[in-house]
């Protein structure tokens, strides 16, 4: 997969959780999760748990501390991924 | 310093499920899960010590240029029903929750015992609702008074060029919105 077809994933993940419409419109890899999508932070685990589920990886502890912004979630996965 | 949380337990009933499976495995340590599944309402204390977190997170952040997401570092230890504190790294927050049927909010600070101020309002109306509250105790007028943001989303009160709060929290869930402010 690459860069963009994995943006496209990450999109369909967080969907669900996203409080702001129009910032989701405008995704881009700059986008951060609660800043920008409004994302509750106790959904943000939700992310992360529908994010290992749909590319059978698993996020560690240190990978998560990380995971707030959609580049961060994209680089992580491209790195797992490659590890798996 | 201080942070607040608000949770809407209603809310919260519909946006999460902590029964998902990694839910507690990722967000809270071995001790806090134990104390989750041996509750009386589990339900309740996953999102008591979350709030505890994400308040003690918040007092975290007004010191630090640092955001991250790492809930299970803040290792949470009740002394009472009300009482408690957070531990992080070599920092201790003291938190004060209430839990009713229908809210939870926490308090958590640098002080053992804070003199913070915490009020209820409409979640559409907090920040013109601290302007308000600030002109009170300063005279200053609200529509003069400001708001500015830390590099990481902490907000700040501001007359002109005088900071009027030590610190200030916003918190928002559901149909609740809360600040807690401590005066310059």
């Amino acid at each position: 997969m690459n860069r963009k077809e994995l943006i496209t994933s990450l999109q369909k993940i967080v969907k669900p959780y996203v409080q702001d419409q129009e910032a989701f419109k405008n995704l881009s890899e700059e986008t951060d999760f609660i800043n920008d999508l409004k994302i509750n932070s106790a959904n943000l685990v939700d992310v992360i748990l529908d994010v290992e589920d749909e590319f059978d990886i698993e996020i560690d502890n240190e990978s998560m501390e990380k995971m707030l912004s959609v580049k961060a979630a994209i680089d992580i996965i491209e790195i797992k991924l490659a590890d798996s | 310093m201080i942070g607040n949380d608000i949770i809407d337990l209603s809310l919260a009933k519909t946006e999460s499920n902590w029964k998902r499976r990694g839910f507690l495995e990722k967000q809270f340590t071995t001790n806090e899960q134990k104390l989750i599944l041996a509750a009386k309402n589990s339900f309740v204390l996953v999102w008591k010590f979350w709030s505890m977190k994400e308040a003690a997170y918040k007092v975290y952040v007004q010191q630090n240029e640092l955001r991250f997401f790492a809930p299970k570092k803040f290792n949470c230890l009740l002394t009472s029903e009300k009482k408690g504190f957070v531990h992080f790294e070599d920092q201790i927050f003291y938190t004060s929750s209430t839990v009713t049927q229908n809210y939870i909010f926490t308090v958590a600070s640098l002080e053992k015992a804070t003199e913070a101020y915490s009020k209820f309002v409409l979640p559409q109306t907090i920040d013109i609702m601290i302007k308000i509250k600030l002109e009170e105790l300063t005279t200053f007028s609200a529509i003069e008074i400001e708001q500015k943001k830390s590099k990481n989303g902490a907000p700040f009160y501001y007359y002109k060029n005088i900071l009027l709060t030590r610190s200030c929290s916003i918190t928002h869930h559901g149909n609740y919105g809360v600040f807690s402010l401590l005066y310059a």
